[in-house]
């Protein structure tokens, strides 16, 4: 899922600095579940806030509360009051809540509370791995179900690069070379002739190296005739 | 239904009036919102003095008590029951510790403690206020099952123990091996799954090829060690090297170890996999004392880091030593590895003298009993914590010797750390006599302050379920966490670690705990 | 000017905690009055939102005492205990508090010295660092 991080506490409240009344909105979804946005998290944020103006003398006012899924329209709809009635909204959901929130209300300000992130794994409790950067053609089939193109740090497709020593990356010996990973599970499946294809170089259009991608699915978009509300004029 | 408190303050004899104004106390306590009835008695732990106070309880109809007294364990068990009697939820009984809190540890500041005695009054009968009445629940146990999976020295005392409380036993054993013990006996049996509670267990067992399912009120785990693994850097140097418990077995036939023998106590003497506990140091003692005496022209070296022949068993040290066993201590920086030039010679630093000794061995042992294989699969389906080694870990060495954290659950023997066979014997009659108490009662009593999900908050994150000790949360069919209250021991751990604040515990809920604190912090002493 | 009382609150387990501050009374240690005292079940039930919320309302100094972590009564709930303090604790630094004025601390029901020490520890680091904001108090 997406996983993003609370900014350091002094770079919001930096953000927020100019604004007498601020609207702090989690969301209930990825961001509460890696424990960066949830209702926890902005509560504690507000109190924290708070405890700073208290020591610096200065006088804000706070509200907090989470959307179930900030990045869907009508979730903030629900809440739009709150973000037309204040002064500043901190999105503490993942970057794309609050663009969403900031598309919807572009006069308004939305600022982001959070920095997203990664599409992470939880590998145990409170540690979260990326293990796909989104390249849009998935090719773990061939490499045993290891994606070599998010871990590997040059994504190699044929193989590991000469750096590659006692199974560690050469570029942070914290990091399992993704091709000795690879070797391994294809021998425990029996298609280590798999690793004897030569991969083409990677056609990179579908990633985000091609530009900003939009995926679509025509049969499920609403014909204007279907949509409701003022969502059909041109 | 408006709440109606009856607030009861006690002297403790003499020593609340000799440093606090009760008169100012008992006139702030009727002054307070809700509060029709004010009491004082003399020694609320006397229970002598209750009579009056339940009877004005009862006259004013009153929902809830907050009595300012002493410490909450001393007294609550008997005031709690009077109140019942006048018709008052027990969790609506509320105990300030006036005493210990506010008149012992400030006897010299009499104005001090004044107000904060004021202040207390009144955080205390805020929060009576917010409090709701709660209901503990029994469940009957459906089976009276106690299944021991693994019929070595421990499981058998564990049985046998058990079924003396009336209870039914079932032993599994995942050999083949014939055995006699009470109750049932599954050979080629083993323990795949679990789901359930304490109490009410379901378990999958595979038997033979068939899996089965098993209803268990108590469990105990009795997996032992790993008698015949041998794993370390100097077994693997040693081609024939033979674990402890094998060579004694050999011995039993009759046959004649190739002299001399050595044993050493792990086969990880640096350290690296195991820690020194990981051997049996009893039954090396009997098994070399043993030896010696069958052969006494065999010598017997014992190489160790500790000797941990504890009690009695340090008598069978000094019996071996008196029959020439040689003993040769050393530390991990002389650590025993063979001669790189002649296999049969093994060298190792005797701490004592300092000096490097070459003691060549026709047979090598090795003591050590690193933590049954087994016991990763028990504890993934029982969902029980292990140690960082691969042993069952127990609750708490010093409460729960015998029990894992789960209630229900029990462990003993070798599957926690070696032991000797005596030992092992003693803690299966323990667990076994802990599982049958607690089965023969034929239920469980759950509930009151237990944790509740609003599942409209719930986001699913699965951190309640993997914190909690006792297998309480679990995401049920709504794709929610739910809480199994026959589980939940309300320590509300799942409650403050919740990221979207779905879980509540009553009554210590968020808004109960901030109120308190923020009147607290109010007052001025 | 009246003299500045600080301000500290604990939040105690019901278990360990409460037994050892119990015990420290009864074996006649005398505290600073400024001290207060939150009883919950576990300290695995207190939620950094408390912590946090005990400075918004005038606390100088926070502290929890719980169970000595490998004999917890709850097994692991001082270990969750100290993990919110800590993560607490590193929100007040980015915040610019000072992290000492809160603490975690851990004892057996047995020690009567463990109570008034992380007291007087915490009463010392209120009375050294002020009320948050400095000035008089409210």
């Amino acid at each position: 899922m997406i996983v993003a991080k609370r900014k350091p506490l002094n770079e919001i409240a930096e953000m927020l600095a100019p604004y007498k009344k601020v609207t702090v909105i989690g969301c209930r979804s990825c961001v509460a579940i890696c424990l960066a946005g949830g209702e926890k998290e902005v509560k504690m944020l507000v109190s924290a806030l708070k405890v700073k103006n208290k020591k610096e003398g200065k006088k804000q006012e706070f509200e907090g509360f989470v959307v179930e899924r900030q990045c869907e329209k009508e979730w903030i709809k629900e809440v739009e009051d709150k973000v037309l009635g204040t002064d500043v909204t901190l999105s503490m959901a993942c970057s794309l809540g609050a663009q969403t929130i900031g598309d919807m209300y572009p006069i308004h300000l939305t600022f982001p509370g959070l920095n997203t992130g990664i599409f992470g794994v939880p590998e145990e409790q409170g540690v979260w791995s990326e293990k796909c950067v989104g390249c849009g053609n998935c090719i773990i089939h061939t490499t045993g179900g290891i994606c070599p193109i998010s871990r590997c740090a040059k994504s190699m497709l044929n193989g590991p690069c000469g750096g590659s020593a006692d199974r560690k990356c050469e570029v942070n010996l914290e990091i399992d070379c993704a091709w000795a990973a690879i070797y391994d599970r294809l021998k425990i499946q029996n298609r280590l002739d798999l690793i004897e294809n030569v991969t083409p170089a990677k056609d990179w259009s579908t990633s985000h190296s091609g530009g900003r991608r939009t995926y679509v699915r025509e049969d499920a978009k609403l014909t204007p005739h279907q949509k409701k509300g003022k969502e059909a004029v041109q | 239904m408006k709440a109606k408190v009856q607030v009861v303050l006690c002297r403790c004899c003499t020593e609340m009036p000799a440093l606090l104004n009760m008169e100012r106390l008992q006139k702030l306590a009727a002054e307070s919102n809700n509060v029709v009835s004010v009491m004082t008695v003399d020694a609320a732990c006397g229970g002598k003095d209750l009579g009056p106070v339940i009877n004005e309880a009862k006259e004013k109809e009153i929902d809830r008590a907050v009595v300012f007294a002493c410490h909450k364990k001393d007294i609550s068990p008997a005031i709690v029951k009077a109140y019942r009697r006048a018709g008052v939820n027990e969790f609506l009984v509320e105990f300030v510790n006036m005493r210990e809190e506010v008149v012992l540890p400030h006897m010299s500041e009499p104005e001090r403690a004044q107000a904060k005695a004021e202040t207390k009054m009144k955080a205390a009968l805020i929060r009576s206020i917010m409090l709701a009445p709660l209901e503990r629940q029994t469940e009957e146990m459906k089976t009276r099952n106690v299944v021991i999976i693994g019929a070595g020295v421990a499981g058998q005392a564990a049985a046998h123990e058990a079924s003396k409380a009336g209870v039914h036993t079932i032993l599994l054993e995942k050999t083949g091996k014939s055995l006699k013990a009470p109750g049932i006996i599954m050979t080629n049996a083993q323990l795949v799954g679990a789901s359930g509670y304490g109490g009410n267990l379901q378990l999958k067992i595979k038997a033979g090829e068939k899996i089965e399912d098993l209803g268990a009120a108590a469990v105990v785990i009795a997996t032992g060690g790993g008698w015949t693994t041998l794993k370390g850097p100097l077994a693997k140097s040693v081609k024939d090297a033979v674990p402890l418990y094998k060579f004694y077995e050999q011995m039993q036939t009759g046959s004649v170890p190739k002299g001399p023998v050595v044993v050493v106590d792990t086969p990880d003497p640096a350290g690296k996999t195991m820690k020194v506990l990981d051997y049996a140091w009893d039954d090396t003692l009997e098994t070399t004392i043993e030896l010696k005496k069958k052969h006494p022209e065999t010598q017997i070296f014992v190489i160790f880091q500790e000797m941990r022949a504890f009690g009695l068993s340090e008598l069978a040290y000094k019996e071996a030593a008196e029959l020439g066993i040689k003993f040769v201590r050393y530390d991990k920086g002389g650590a025993p590895k063979v001669d790189p030039k002649n296999p049969g010679v093994l060298m190792v630093k005797d701490f004592a003298q300092g000096e490097l000794l070459n003691i060549r061995f026709g047979t090598l042992v090795f003591a050590s009993i690193p933590p049954n294989e087994d016991n990763k699969a028990i504890a993934e389906a029982l969902r029980i914590p292990m140690t960082m080694d691969g042993a069952t870990r127990r609750g708490s060495i010093q409460r729960w010797p015998v029990s894992t954290p789960r209630p229900g659950v029990f462990v003993c023997g070798s599957a926690l750390f070696p032991k000797s066979r005596d030992v092992a014997k003693a803690e299966g009659a323990a667990a076994g006599a802990m599982a049958g108490e607690f089965v023969k009662r034929g239920r469980i009593e759950f509930g009151g302050i237990v944790a509740l999900v609003t599942q409209e908050k719930c986001s699913a994150c699965l951190t309640c379920v993997r914190t909690c000790p006792y297998e309480a949360p679990f995401i049920g069919t709504a794709s929610k966490a739910e809480i199994r209250v026959q589980a939940c021991q309300g320590c509300g751990m799942c409650v403050g670690t919740c990221p979207s604040k779905a879980i509540e515990l009553h009554n210590y809920t968020d808004d109960q705990i901030a109120e308190e604190a923020r009147v607290l912090l109010g007052g001025d002493f | 000017m009246a003299e500045r009382r600080p301000k500290v609150i604990g939040f105690c387990c019901e278990k360990h905690g409460m037994d050892a501050a119990v015990l420290s009374a009864r074996s006649g240690k005398q505290l600073d009055a400024s001290v207060r005292i939150v009883q919950v079940p576990c300290t695995g039930r207190v939620d950094g939102i408390h912590l946090l919320k005990a400075f918004e309302d005038g606390a100088d100094a926070v502290f929890v005492l719980g169970c000595l972590e490998k004999n917890c009564y709850y097994d692991t709930g001082s270990i969750e205990g100290r993990k919110r303090v800590g993560y607490v604790k590193q929100m007040l630094t980015e915040v610019g508090i000072e992290k000492e004025r809160l603490e975690m601390f851990n004892s057996a029901s047995s020690n009567a010295w463990a109570f008034p020490d992380a007291v007087s520890k915490m009463v010392d680091i209120a009375k050294k660092l002020g009320p948050i904001g400095g000035g008089e108090r409210q």
